[in-house]
């Protein structure tokens, strides 16, 4: 990875005896995250001043993932590197999210392997607290497992985040962080079981292939986990297909774990390994205030001591609209059609309302079964705008123990998780 | 109808809730005052854009830089393009509005878990300085 970043770029240098153009910032540079860079490519980095807007070194460009931004389809760009990408809630109306709409998370830069859609000689290792550690192939896990199919909601647990006031740093995400594509693979259970899960366990440990941003091939990306329990569920998959066809690059190839009801980044991309630990898994990303929550209700903007974050564990229920797009023009005094996807942390969604008065009254759609547990439901209503003029719709779900989402936003966190409030459009009736 | 009213309202208190400024608004708690100023621009097509926290920086005039990645065209802004793009693009930094004491949190971070080299202390307090001042919540 890091050799051929390195041969990739020897070409753009401006060779042997010849001062870069930006001798001047040598002195600045000294220290600093660039030159740490050129020192660890074994070279100086050809570092124009006059450098166009956010361009970033070739050696480092090739793998963000950002070229393969041709194949998606209308999502919103909210950083090339890494690359992250969200999809407006109109997009998302598909019961089955196709790979074009599907949004990005990028923790780290794209590993050489997924580019290349080449899985040879791929083993995922089952290791740490169990009695038959494994190493399989993925024609074994295929073979020696039931394969199962299912749709399956993925959301970021940062989904929501733009709304948090003050700021909650990370990815703005607005609504468009989630998504409910078909995995195909085997059942995380099925596998840890055939490993022997010793009474010693706590928790999962995953690893993937992926690529820090520094470019360091020693440094972890992400490295999450779930408490054992919820591993041992049957929802979880160890997923190699999605739609039907290979997990593409963006999202894992050439496997994945797809744990539906916890944030996305559980779900380990690129898997190669997973560990099953005696405590609570502390690798990148698990510590810290990562994918944690304050243990108690604060008000906006408080720091949070580290010892009182607490992991973020199931998320909450949520719903979108996704039928007519915000800003539509509607006919007033007639019924006009309203959809969307309910889902929940917790299983399956038990009400879905919609009210089109800024929440005064709530009126119910209809809620369908999900095709699968943890699988988003479609929801319908008919909304009837009395007179010409402006409207919001608010949408909002409830889940199986009468828990709904809040108009505004929930508790504040320091990292803004969790953001369930309610979605709403305007629509303009003539 | 209703929301064109709030509308008007907010652009009637939006000078008045800056002109206070932070300094008072940390007094006493009160929710209904970030439901009053939250939206920098409402949009009457998209209701959401309206429960955004601000993303503008309402005193900062300060024009992107096209050298460094669009970041604003400030002291602090040449240090900080150099040290953050070895990892990331600006994209991630534009994104932000948080408070001075996460971006000492962020900071400790990127250095302890991230691999980030910690420059000298006078690019470090420029470059944080940078970032306070123009990816805040705080001013």
């Amino acid at each position: 990875m890091t050799d051929q970043a390195a041969n990739g770029h020897r070409g753009d240098d401006t060779g042997p005896g010849q001062s870069p153009p930006w001798a001047g910032r040598r002195e600045f540079l000294r220290g600093t995250g660039l030159s740490a860079f050129g020192a660890m490519l074994g070279m100086a980095v050809p570092f124009g001043a006059n450098m166009p807007a956010g361009l970033i070194p070739a050696a480092l460009a090739q793998d963000t993932g950002l070229d393969l931004m041709t194949g998606k389809n209308g999502l919103i760009v909210l950083g090339d590197r890494p690359l992250n990408a969200e999809t407006p809630a109109h997009l998302l109306d598909d019961d089955v999210t196709p790979y074009d709409r599907l949004f990005i998370r990028m923790n780290g830069l794209v590993p050489q392997s997924a580019l290349d859609a080449s899985a040879e000689g791929w083993t995922l290792t089952v290791d740490g607290e169990v009695e038959n550690p494994l190493e399989l192939t993925i024609d074994e896990l295929k073979s020696r497992f039931e394969n199962v199919t299912r749709r399956l909601v993925l959301e970021c647990g940062g989904n929501g985040r733009a709304f948090f006031n003050p700021g909650a740093s990370g990815n703005q995400w607005t609504t468009g962080a989630v998504g409910c594509p078909e995995w195909t693979g085997v059942r995380l259970a099925d596998v840890l079981r055939e490993a022997g899960v010793r009474d010693g366990a706590v928790y999962t440990a995953h690893y993937g292939n992926d690529v820090h941003l520094s470019g360091d091939p020693e440094k972890e990306v992400i490295s999450r986990g779930v408490p054992i329990e919820k591993a041992m569920q049957d929802d979880g998959l160890i997923a190699w297909a999605m739609n039907g066809a290979p997990i593409p690059a963006l999202h894992g190839f050439p496997l994945r774990l797809v744990i539906p009801g916890y944030p996305g980044s559980v779900s380990q991309k690129y898997l190669t390994r997973i560990r099953i630990r005696d405590q609570v898994h502390d690798g990148a990303k698990m510590t810290g205030y990562s994918y944690r929550l304050p243990a108690y209700p604060v008000a906006p903007g408080t720091e949070v001591p580290e010892s009182d974050m607490v992991v973020m564990t199931e998320m909450p229920v949520k719903s979108l609209i996704t039928f007519p797009q915000t800003g539509a023009d509607v006919a007033a005094g007639q019924a006009t059609e309203v959809r969307g996807h309910a889902w929940a942390g917790n299983g399956d969604v038990a009400a879905m309302h919609v009210s089109v008065d800024f929440g005064q009254t709530w009126q119910e759609a209809r809620l369908e079964p999900p095709a699968n547990r943890f699988a988003w439901q479609r929801w319908r209503a008919e909304v009837n705008l009395p007179v010409a003029g402006y409207y919001e719709v608010w949408a909002r779900a409830t889940d199986m123990n009468g828990v709904s989402q809040p108009s505004t936003t929930p508790g504040w966190n320091p990292r803004g998780y969790g953001n369930n409030m309610q979605h709403r459009i305007a629509l303009i009736a003539a | 109808m209703r929301a064109i009213t709030t509308f008007t309202a907010l652009g009637a208190l939006l000078p008045f809730a800056l002109a206070l400024g932070p300094a008072s608004a940390q007094s006493r708690p009160d929710p209904m005052r970030a439901a009053a100023t939250q939206a920098a621009r409402p949009s009457l097509s998209d209701p959401m854009v309206a429960l955004r926290a601000p993303t503008e920086q309402p005193a900062d005039g300060v024009a992107a830089s096209a050298e460094f990645g669009g970041l604003p065209d400030a002291p602090g802004a040449e240090e900080t393009y150099y040290q953050c793009v070895a990892c990331h693009s600006t994209e991630i930094i534009k994104q932000q509005r948080i408070t001075d004491a996460r971006w000492d949190d962020l900071w400790g971070w990127m250095v302890e878990q991230q691999g980030m080299v910690e420059p000298e202390p006078e690019i470090r307090a420029a470059i944080l300085g940078y970032l306070k001042t123009h990816f805040s919540s705080e001013r």
